[in-house]
């Protein structure tokens, strides 16, 4: 991907990552700089980058969009799967493929269904996005619950589904290729495709884009319908990290996915972001949370500190930098 | 990119470079013991004992962590740093134990030391420390409870749910206790439900009291119990004629042991219960093994039964229950 560094949001994001890893470095005596620490990172982050990813999606596609039922939706994907397996794979022993990929198919499509379900109520219901995920989100967790009484439920943990969470292909954490894929997937679809020219003109100025002839029902529809799905890969990695799956797995997510979104430079009215931003913006997090711990930082303080970053970026969206980094000489001069 | 920026870039990587040179050594045995959430009074109390323990065993580093929020994922989060970090030893009150198999399987393989607490279903661990057996437990109440009633009349018992896998434990314990011991002990309506609620209790204390006005005493099993109970009793004007014993916080159950209403309680001390998780880390650490029957110098551990657990692990179980009364209680601030 071809890095623009001109992006003032970009370049703030590069430098915030390379200060937190210089801090964190210089204070854990290098500790940090370890293969299996980034290792460890690069897997504990796809879960909230996928879930990040669509909160992004539903920003920008404008109108107040915004998607609250990504977690509650992975979990029960998982749990869908999960409790569904069983019945169709008597031994998943003996096939273990099977079971892998019955139980990817299974969660997928519950992520489909259910994304489906928001982006119907959202596009044909004309409901808030915000109201509405809410409910959805207090439905897909309520369901999840339904259906595991609260407990987490075991997952059988053979080969290929144990390899998807806690493998990795040349020192790269599976969960982690998965996250860059699709991230680079959606950004090439917001990019170059039809399908995300058409979403950041809507969500620039919903009015435009009728009169352009752009059905906003149906973008809206598979806009939430794809951040569903994202959500259930989320589901399947979360199953696959965890060996088991629990209704209400990652109660905190939904607030981090949100700030990871914001922080990446997403306009909440819509019409503007970028995933290469996204993708620093978590990894920023990750980077910090994992300082924290490393160097035994309290989580309340942790809590205090992302309100802060997030503050932070809020207001040097709002402040030009290049009047403060004179890059000319004939300025410097000047002044 | 500039050159003002290039030359920025330059330096920091220049410095990180410099800083990993920098590498600690000698480092003293470092255990960190990860609970399900802070800033609670039980989970404070149990930082009490983690801290004493490395103030009484040079050359041991501990510390307490726990996410936050209540959420098995912060939790899973915390010991994957850990593992990451290398720390010598993890003792874990597992949120949720299956949600962290992988991630200790991995401090496992790391050659980290794992012990938890309260999780006897969790395979990845090497030690699991359990405060008591519970069967053991409800009986101890209940021969307290006897004690009081001088071991003769009717009385009944309450659990929390009947879901509760270890409080009805409790109660069993306490009734086939009674049974064995106290041949002139009646028990009358057993394991009423008080659906963890103190206003249940209450509601289900009233009605026996009034079912049978000849009852002698109470057991309960959640520590909502003894305040319902404590509280009915109360109202009827009956303490000292009705015995009150059960699970229960000092707390919490503070007015009703001045009043007299309830009798005693009994409870697990998290401090204990920290001193000896990491007692039983530290083992680990340097190559040693726990046996059954061994002393773990801690009030509770000096008699542990061991056997083996689910997985790798063994089940190490104390008799770690603290009973208080009117007289004692105060010394436990939690």
């Amino acid at each position: 991907m071809k890095l623009k560094i001109s992006d003032p949001q970009l370049l703030f994001l590069l430098v915030i990552n390379l200060a937190i890893l210089l801090v964190a470095t210089v204070f854990s005596r290098g500790d940090f700089l370890d293969l299996y620490n980034f290792q460890s990172m690069a897997s504990q982050l796809p879960e909230l980058g996928l879930l990040a990813i669509g909160v992004a999606l539903a920003m920008i596609s404008g109108n107040g969009g915004i998607d609250l039922s990504g977690i509650g939706l992975a979990n029960l994907a998982g749990v869908v799967a999960a409790a569904t397996m069983p019945l169709l794979v008597a031994a998943p022993d003996a096939a273990p493929w099977t079971y892998t990929l019955g139980f990817i198919a299974v969660a997928l499509v519950t992520g489909l269904v259910g994304g489906a379900l928001n982006g119907w109520l959202i596009s044909r219901g004309n409901l808030t996005p915000i109201l509405c995920t809410l409910g959805t989100q207090m439905i897909f967790t309520g369901l999840a619950v339904v259906l595991t009484n609260g407990s987490s439920l075991r997952i059988s943990v053979v080969d290929p589904i144990s390899a998807i969470g806690n493998e990795s292909v040349l020192g790269v954490p599976i969960p982690f290729i998965i996250f860059v894929a699709l991230l680079l997937a959606v950004g090439w679809l917001m990019r170059y495709s039809l399908f995300g020219i058409k979403l950041y003109l809507l969500g620039t100025n919903a009015r435009a884009a009728r009169y352009a002839g752009i059905s906003q029902n149906r973008l809206r529809f598979a806009t939430y319908t794809l951040s569903g799905v994202l959500a259930s890969v989320a589901g399947v990695i979360i199953a696959a990290r965890t060996a088991s799956v629990k209704a209400d797995y990652g109660n905190s997510y939904l607030l981090i996915a949100i700030l990871i979104a914001v922080m990446a430079g997403i306009r909440p009215q819509g019409g503007y972001g970028r995933m290469v931003c996204l993708f620093f913006s978590a990894l920023a997090l990750q980077l910090l949370s994992s300082t924290f711990n490393l160097l035994e930082i309290s989580n309340f303080f942790r809590d205090c500190a992302w309100g802060l970053l997030l503050l932070c970026f809020l207001a040097s969206a709002r402040v030009s930098w290049r009047d403060f980094f004179p890059n000319s000489k004939a300025q410097l001069r000047k002044s | 990119m500039n050159k003002k920026s290039a030359c920025v870039l330059g330096s920091a990587l220049a410095a990180i470079g410099f800083a990993s040179a920098l590498q600690a050594q000698n480092k003293p045995i470092d255990i960190v013991t990860v609970v399900k959430i802070t800033g609670i009074s039980w989970f404070n109390r149990m930082e009490v004992g983690v801290k004493e323990f490395a103030a009484a065993n040079p050359g041991v580093t501990t510390r307490q962590i726990g996410p936050a929020q209540s959420d098995a994922a912060q939790q899973q989060r915390l010991v994957e740093d850990l593992v990451a970090k290398k720390v010598d030893a993890i003792a874990v009150v597992s949120m949720d134990p299956p949600t962290l198999e992988p991630v200790l399987k991995r401090a496992l393989d790391r050659g980290i030391k794992v012990v938890t607490h309260e999780a006897d279903n969790q395979k990845n661990t090497l030690v699991d420390i359990e405060a008591f057996d519970n069967t053991a437990y409800g009986a101890r109440l209940n021969d307290r409870l006897a004690a009081c009633m001088g071991e003769t009349g009717k009385w009944s018992s309450l659990v929390g749910s009947l879901g509760s896998q270890s409080q009805v434990q409790w109660a069993d314990g306490g009734a086939s206790n009674a049974a064995k011991k106290y041949p002139k002990m009646t028990l009358v309506d057993a394991k009423n439900e008080s659906a963890n609620d103190a206003e249940k209790a209450y509601a289900k204390a009233k009605e026996i009291l009034r079912k049978h006005p000849d009852i002698k005493g109470f057991q309960g099993s959640s520590s909502l119990d003894v305040l319902g109970i404590g509280r009915a009793v109360e109202e009827a004007g009956l303490q000292g004629k009705v015995c009150v014993y059960g699970t229960g916080l000092p707390s919490e159950a503070a007015k009703f042991l001045e009043s007299g209403a309830v009798g005693g309680i009994a409870f697990w001390d998290p401090k204990d219960a920290g001193l000896a998780m990491n007692k039983a880390a530290m083992m680990l650490v340097q190559g040693k093994k726990i046996t059954d029957g061994m002393d773990l110098g801690i009030p509770g551990y000096n008699k542990v039964s061991v056997k083996k657990g689910p997985g790798v692990g063994v089940i190490v179980t104390g008799q770690a229950w603290v009973e208080v009364d009117k007289k004692n209680y105060k010394q436990y601030a939690f």
